[in-house]
């Protein structure tokens, strides 16, 4: 059952990556300028899963250099990225949303992150980012997927343990094969109706996360757009109708994989080929 | 966390929010007014039922309220302290297995 590798939308989301300039934060080499990492990563992976090649790479610029993996973190233009968010979610957060804020036009790329391995802002990162860590919350956050979907957390739990090792594997080593082999069953729900669609929405200037229950279909048992599901969170930003196309411009839109999709697109469709490989849509709103 | 709410077992059957048609046609509000309102702390209450399972001490009170906008790290330090549990004593708190 192989129905997603005909897909081209989940594989070209798949393969989408960011190139990134990976900076040492001068205080913290006493003085030494050291020169910078530069890396493609994918959108779907996540920092702590290439904190150990930048860590390799340092350390052999660095002499005599040790640094704990549970102790090193990352920040753009002074905000502390979050580890357990997937990058091209991190990469639209603070770029895409954030320049749109500014209304700036040219995309910083290579992305400019810094790279810290001393004073670990445990007030705003969630502690000790190892790959092990970053595989508990991948696979938490999996097993929230499936109970908005089931209202349990069996699917999950009923997989065997080497098959909910090759979602985490298939990410780890970049095998779209490997990981979605076994994820369309999740996201596919087996073929049955979801009762919630694992849905987050981020608004600009860090405001707290919106995760409502998102159900599929409408009150006359239609499936829902992005637009409906946005609409219920956000009405102000996103009317049900446009009133006058010409008049009135949206006021807002919405990102995902750093794309902005059409409002009118299927929110079933949607989270079952645009989620992020944690099996959540998420979805960062842009303001115009 | 960042991650906001946590299923609850009595969470309502999926119908979402609905979308009164007749609901109030003002002027919507401008992007700022909205970002300022959802930044805001939520001051409601939520309502939190503890379970004792496995091995897991029986808590004379098992319902408790908490205000919506602490993190669920709030709700794992209150039980700690509830229970006397010191910080080598392993404790997991499952949420939403109704």
């Amino acid at each position: 059952m192989h129905t997603t590798s005909e897909n081209p939308v989940a594989r070209v989301i798949w393969e989408g990556s960011i190139p990134i300039q990976f900076i040492w934060d001068p205080t913290e080499t006493q003085g030494r300028i050291l020169e910078p990492y530069f890396v493609e990563v994918p959108r779907c992976s996540y920092l702590s899963l290439i904190t150990n090649q930048i860590r390799r790479d340092f350390a052999a610029k660095r002499l005599g250099f040790t640094s704990d993996e549970g102790e090193m973190w990352f920040d753009y233009q002074g905000i502390p990225l979050k580890w357990h968010y997937p990058i091209g979610l991190l990469f639209d957060i603070h770029v895409l949303q954030a320049t749109s804020m500014k209304k700036e036009a040219e995309l910083p790329l290579p992305w400019r992150v810094t790279v810290h391995s001393q004073n670990f802002p445990g007030e705003k990162l969630i502690k000790n980012p190892t790959l092990k860590s970053c595989q508990d919350y991948f696979m938490s956050m999996i097993k929230e997927a499936d109970y908005l979907r089931n209202g349990s957390t069996k699917k999950v739990m009923n997989m065997s343990k080497s098959d909910q090792t090759q979602l985490w594997e298939g990410l780890w080593s970049k095998s779209y094969d490997q990981f979605w082999g076994m994820n369309q069953r999740l996201v596919s729900n087996d073929g049955t109706m979801a009762r919630n669609l694992p849905v987050r929405i981020y608004l600009p200037e860090n405001c707290p996360v919106i995760q409502d229950l998102v159900s599929p279909l409408d009150e006359y048992g239609g499936p829902r757009t992005l637009r409906q599901i946005l609409h219920a969170a956000v009405p102000d930003l996103f009317p049900l109708v446009v009133v006058d196309a010409g008049l009135s411009s949206p006021v807002a839109s919405v990102l995902i994989h750093g794309v902005r999709p059409s409002l009118e697109t299927d929110a079933i469709w949607a989270a079952q080929t645009m989620a992020y490989p944690d099996n959540f849509l998420h979805l960062v709103v842009v303001l115009e | 966390m960042s991650s906001s709410g946590t299923p609850s077992s009595e969470s309502p059957p999926p119908t979402a929010i609905a979308q009164d048609p007749a609901e109030p046609t003002g002027p919507p509000a401008s992007p700022s007014t909205v970002i300022a309102n959802h930044k805001r702390k939520d001051t409601s209450k939520v309502i939190v039922r503890f379970r004792a399972i496995g091995n897991a001490p029986i808590m004379k009170q098992n319902v408790f309220k908490i205000t919506a906008s602490n993190k669920f790290m709030a709700v794992i330090q209150f039980l700690r302290k509830e229970l006397n549990y010191q910080h080598s004593d392993p404790l997991r708190v499952l949420a939403g297995t109704g």
